[in-house]
């Protein structure tokens, strides 16, 4: 049981970071199916950062780990530029442009990664190598029965993801610049009228999402195999998309969701083993999370609504 | 000379590809007047005002506000001038309450905590309500947009002008969605504003609106500036041959009536939304062969509900719907065109049309599976063109690329023209108008709706809805009146004035059912 | 209209042919840039060029090995093409009727593992099993994509998520049932195909040479040739159309919206399914566990690349085969990596995603132009 929810939220938290970010976007009315490519070039500048970096730093150093994050969180956002720039600028389909976006970037960082590892590092390599990213446990919390494992083993950046989580709900709903976003997916000539700019709103709620992203990328860059590598490219930005259409297009229910699939997953495989089955059977238990979100939005999705702006080019000229 | 004028614009013109939207416009505007630009649709007027609000920007001439010259290149530096705009449209976000959306872009803050900036919609609640009070601008600034009727909506737009401060109001066709008592309400609140120091633009093509209340007025014609007159001295005739540029008469050649058979006979509808609240509540009424039963009412009253059901777009129907003696309410939307219905939809360019294809590929849109448009699984598109281009000369559609042009290039008019081509072309014996001249010239009106009385000359029978209530007055051989989803009133259109049907609109008299 | 003086704008300004001249374009920018890329990491783009072309046999290479020529290089490119022309098609009939199939590979994966493991490891003879399992691709594909159509059109689940989750129910399920009964001990995938089966003939000998012979090129041509007579003849191709550009108008037209849904799907799925057969029983010979096929997701780029039109669809695959398929011979000979040729895809790609762009930027400037005259003239 344990292990359920220490697995689950491990995985959970940082498809949920990557879910906001795409509802930064969506809600701003520009349609994010980038996500998958934006947090692999956040992992890829972190992981890229790290590399360079090691020799100055003691190893596994908090203080590397965390700028490794920072530095994520940067190139998840400059590299995200080039999604806003493609459909707000060049009013390219948002669509196509999220496609190329992780197209593009799945070939960027596997060429980069070879490329500097082979002229910098004179060692032939498609991987940038992390240091171990110790969980760690508090000690009183986490002796209370069940919930205790919430506070048990636990990586870090799960603790720097909820905090972003709770900022990024406080600046959605209640600042200005939330109230602003939300309207630009929702009516763009009013938002225009009230004298925002709404290419430029949209450009930060772009901004966002690859920053989130990079941030969740360099989470699964950790957890999964600590080192950088084209394997971070396994579909969690496709599943954040899955998460936040099924929360339709709201943090806290697109929390839920994501909850629920990190469980469902863990505890899974948590079945597999308690039953000594063989391990070919874990492959049948990583469908039950699948199975039963698509069962979920057999019950959920009729009265989904997407932002009404969504995917619509903003051309101030159109009346 | 200039300090007397809070507004002059000078020498503007602004082209857009293929047309000089204004040309050399002059006027001047006094502080604390009402000042009303009167044209016809595509006259040029809004134009003009999206130049002064910094919607757009003119290509040549200068604009001075206060006596300076000033450079308008946004909404943001129009209200810094003090300038407001209610626009035709209405700039309101759907799923915002009325306070969230009166303060979008000048948010008031709060700290919470001492720290955290957090929009404060409490205190300015408040505000709102204090204005709403002295203008008498009732509305809840809690209730969302999405729940509000139109009226309350065009509130919510003059408090957001007021809200900022505005000293120049200007309503952009502000009476178009109205009632009559509405209007009258909406024309006191604009004396009002007069009253409270306010400087007023009000640009209509309604002449009467403009002799109630306007001290002065420009005339604008094609883009030109054709006069400026001082309302009380001079007639409505005038005026209106000033903003016509010809005799203009308004009246439509009507025969008497033959009532035929009953076409269309609706009893005890009920419709429910997809929130399962019902719009529409036991309405019934018929229609004859040779009749325009046209319904009246105030925008979102159940009238465009009644229409989907009969032609078959809406879920959640219940009652009967008889066509030629058939109840068809089971039956779906493609059989009941076979059977005779036409439909011309409100929203011409999201349902009538399907912008992205060509014209042809539209005028087929009810027909392409018929020979000889279609044999078996094959479609022919020579048979496409064939058609399209009789539609086109029959209907005098105009368009440059004839029937292979994209139907989004074309002008509202025209797309509106082929949609009431395919529709007449289908030849059933009814036949759906909802709202079919709004947004179109006075030209084009008027064409549309002697088709409309040629259709009834010809024995069809006519359901009409539309929102303009002289539409309905001049069309109409009986009227029924609708509001709040129920039928209050039908009666012969000789029966019934202006002011009555005005009454029934808004719920005010309600008659003992049937 | 008066001609502009710059000669650019007056080509790209001509809308008979922007559809061609705009792609056209958008990829010599992207050549111009990976030009610049190649300099900048020091090694000649020519060469390069050159080398990529080599590899994917359309040009010859100094020296073959023995039985190998220009010809075998092209036919092994054209075996690499077949199930990529197949997935791109199924992205655009999906795309005509609105929806966005993200889930070709799943469904790739799912008609290519049945229609192996049922004919793939029977016992029957060539001129019966080829046919049987294109049909059988087809109609595996065709219940996948069904399926998700359904879920739209009676859930209103998004086909987004429904084929990003079906996806990766497929490539588990199948991993495990590949794992656990049909695996080759040595490989670590499921056993080949009988050679009965297999889409693509090999070792074809004629004169010296030794080649592959992927006779489902034709197939695939040929479908793209109907894909395109679909849309534009038939009664079905007008109706998906209507619903992919305006739901509401289609439904107030009397089209049946969900059936049209279903039916883009089914079509689309089944192109999928003809994809997963020629790629899992005819380029290759085995499927290799817990893994989708690039070129489902690829084709989603190839599709939007030839602007979703089937001739078009043609062209764009030919020209991303061909780049991918002669990468590892560039890598090998100009010692540009082989990444480089996905970096290139991927700036086409970025390039001609910027298509609405130049050509509205294009049509402003001769507007403007136009606009000026016409006043002159007044």
């Amino acid at each position: 049981m344990e292990t359920i929810i220490i697995d689950g939220l491990s995985f959970a938290l940082p498809i949920m970071i990557i879910a906001v970010g795409g509802i930064y976007s969506e809600r701003s009315g520009i349609t994010n199916l980038a996500l998958e490519g934006l947090l692999g070039f956040g992992a890829f500048s972190g992981g890229l950062f790290v590399a360079l970096m090691s020799g100055y730093f003691a190893p596994a150093s908090p203080t590397l780990i965390w700028l490794s994050f920072l530095i994520a969180m940067i190139g998840g956002a400059i590299y995200s530029m080039l999604h806003a720039l493609l459909c707000i600028k060049f009013q390219a389909n948002q669509v196509i442009s999220g496609v190329v976006i992780n197209i593009l970037s799945v070939a960027i960082t596997g060429f980069l990664t070879s490329q500097i590892n082979t002229s910098v590092f004179g060692k032939p390599s498609d991987k940038f190598v992390l240091s171990v990213f110790q969980r760690i446990t508090i000690p009183g919390l986490s002796k209370i029965p069940v919930i205790g494992a919430v506070f048990k083993d636990f990586y870090p950046f799960e603790v720097l993801i909820i905090v972003l989580i709770i900022i990024c709900w406080y600046i959605l709903y209640c600042t200005p610049f939330g109230m602003h976003l939300r309207a630009c997916g929702d009516n763009p000539q009013a938002v225009d009228t009230a004298g925002i700019n709404v290419n430029k709103v949209r450009f930060i709620a772009v901004l966002f999402s690859g920053a989130l992203s990079g941030i969740g990328g360099m989470c699964f860059a950790y957890s999964i195999s600590t080192n950088f590598s084209p394997a971070v490219y396994m579909g969690a930005g496709y599943l954040a998309i899955s998460a936040l259409i099924f929360g339709n297009w709201k943090i806290m229910p697109t929390f839920l969701a994501c909850l629920i699939f990190g469980f469902a997953r863990s505890g899974a495989y948590q079945v597999v083993k308690y039953m000594k089955l063989s391990s070919s059977f874990s492959d049948l238990a990583m469908t039950i999370p699948y199975i039963l979100t698509l069962l979920l939005l057999v019950f959920f999705s009729k009265n989904n609504r997407a932002p009404r702006a969504l995917g619509e080019i903003y051309d101030k000229g159109k009346r | 000379m200039s300090e007397s004028y809070i507004i002059e614009m000078r020498n503007i013109t602004k082209r857009f590809p293929g047309i000089v939207a204004n040309s050399d416009v002059t006027i001047r505007i006094k502080k604390g007047e009402i000042f009303a630009i009167l044209g016809e649709n595509g006259a040029g007027k809004s134009t003009l005002m999206s130049m002064l609000f910094g919607m757009i920007e003119p290509d040549s001439g200068e604009i001075f506000v206060r006596g300076n010259k000033v450079a308008i290149t946004s909404p943001n530096e129009a209200v810094k001038l003090d300038i407001g705009m209610v626009h035709q449209h209405f700039k309101l976000i759907e799923n915002y309450t009325v306070t969230e959306n009166i303060i979008l872009g000048i948010e008031p803050i709060k700290r919470l905590l001492g720290v955290f900036p957090v929009v404060d919609t409490k205190t300015t609640s408040k505000k709102i309500l204090e204005l709403s009070k002295k203008y008498g601008l009732e509305v809840d600034p809690s209730s969302k947009i999405e729940n509000l009727k139109v009226y309350a909506r065009q509130r919510v737009e003059i408090l957001k002008m007021l809200y900022r401060e505005a000293e120049i109001l200007i309503f952009d066709e502000p009476t178009a969605v109205l009632t009559p008592q509405e209007i009258e309400y909406l024309l006191d609140i604009i004396r009002k504003l007069q009253e409270g120091g306010k400087t007023i633009i009000l640009i209509t093509h309604k002449l009467e609106e403009i002799k109630k209340v306007a001290d002065r007025c420009a005339i604008l014609n094609r883009g030109k500036l054709i006069s400026v007159l001082d309302v009380a001295s001079t007639s409505t005739n005038q005026m209106a041959n000033l903003m016509v540029g010809r005799e203009l008469s308004l009246e439509i050649n009507k025969p008497e009536a033959h009532f035929g058979k009953t076409v269309l006979e609706v009893n005890n509808l009920t419709i429910r939304n997809s929130e399962r609240f019902k719009v529409v509540n036991d309405v019934s009424f018929k229609v004859r062969e040779g009749e325009i039963f046209a319904i009246a009412g105030v925008s979102g009253n159940g009238q465009v509900e009644v229409a989907d059901a009969i032609a078959g777009l809406s879920e959640h129907v219940k009652g009967e719907i008889k066509f030629l003696g058939e109840n068809i309410s089971g039956i779906k939307v493609r059989k009941r065109n076979e059977k005779g219905i036409s439909y011309i939809p409100e929203d011409r360019q999201q349902v009538g049309l399907i912008l992205d294809f060509s014209l042809a590929e539209n005028l087929v849109l009810k027909k392409y599976f018929k020979q000889p448009f279609c044999n078996g699984a094959l479609i022919d598109r020579r048979e496409f063109s064939s058609y399209a281009k009789r539609l086109i000369e029959e209907y005098d559609i105009r368009v440059a690329g004839g029937e292979n042009a994209l139907t989004r290039s074309m002008s509202g008019g025209n797309q509106q023209k082929a949609i009431i081509a395919r529709e007449i072309d289908i030849d059933g014996s009814l036949m759906i108008f909802v709202q079919p001249t709004r947004g179109l010239d006075v030209g084009a009106i008027m064409s549309i709706r002697e088709k409309i009385i040629e259709e009834r000359n010809k024995g069809k029978a006519i359901l009409l809805i539309s929102l303009e209530l002289d539409e309905v007055l001049s069309c109409a051989d009986t009227i029924g009146v609708m509001y709040n989803g129920e039928m209050q009133k039908i009666a012969p259109a000789h029966e019934m004035t202006e002011g009555e049907v005005g009454e029934y609109m808004m719920g005010v008299k309600k008659n003992e059912k049937k | 209209m008066k001609k502009s003086k710059n000669p650019l704008i007056r080509i790209l300004g001509n809308k008979k042919w922007q559809f061609i001249t705009i792609p056209v374009f958008a990829f010599l920018c992207s050549i111009i840039a990976i030009t610049l890329i190649i300099l900048l990491i020091g090694k000649n783009p020519g060469v390069a060029f050159h080398s990529l072309l080599q590899g994917s046999g359309i040009l010859p290479k100094p020296k073959y090995a023995a039985h190998k020529g220009i010809i075998t290089d092209f036919l092994e490119m054209l075996d690499m093409l077949t199930p990529m022309i197949f997935a791109a098609l199924a992205v655009a009939v999906a795309f005509r009727a609105g929806l966005f199939n993200i889930g070709v590979s799943g469904q790739m994966l799912a008609a290519g593992f049945l229609t192996t493991i049922t004919i793939g490891y029977s016992s029957l003879n060539a001129g019966l099993a080829k046919p049987l399992c294109l049909i059988m691709g087809a109609a595996v594909g065709a219940l996948a994509g069904c399926l998700i159509g359904f879920l739209k059109y009676k859930f209103n689940i998004n086909e987004v998520v429904s084929s990003i989750m079906l996806n990766y129910i497929f490539q588990y399920i199948i991993s495990y049932f590949i794992n656990t009964r049909y695996v080759d001990p040595v490989s670590r995938q499921s056993r080949d195909v009988s050679a009965t089966a297999r889409l693509t003939l090999q070792n074809v000998s004629a004169g010296d040479y030794k080649m592959k012979l992927p006779i489902c090129i034709i197939i695939a041509v040929f479908a793209a040739v109907f894909v395109w007579f679909f849309f534009k003849k038939t009664r079905q191709g007008y109706e998906f159309h209507a619903v992919g550009r305006n739901v509401t108008a289609s439904k107030y037209a009397g089209i049946k919206v969900g059936k049209t849904i279903v039916l883009a799907m089914t079509f689309s799925g089944a192109l999928a399914g003809l994809s997963g057969v020629t790629y899992y029983m005819g380029y290759f010979s085995s499927i290799q566990p817990n893994t989708l096929a690039s070129t489902g997701f690829d084709s989603i780029a190839v599709s939007l690349l030839g602007n979703s039109h089937p001739i078009g669809i043609l062209a764009s695959s030919f020209l991303i085969t061909v780049l991918s398929k002669g990468s590892t011979y560039m890598s090998s000979t100009a010692g540009v990596r082989y990444e480089v040729a996905s970096l290139i895809i991927g700036m086409i790609l970025l390039f001609s995603a910027c298509g609405a762009y130049i050509r509205n930027t294009v049509d402003r400037y001769t507007k403007e132009k136009g606009a000026e005259n016409g006043n002159n003239n007044n």
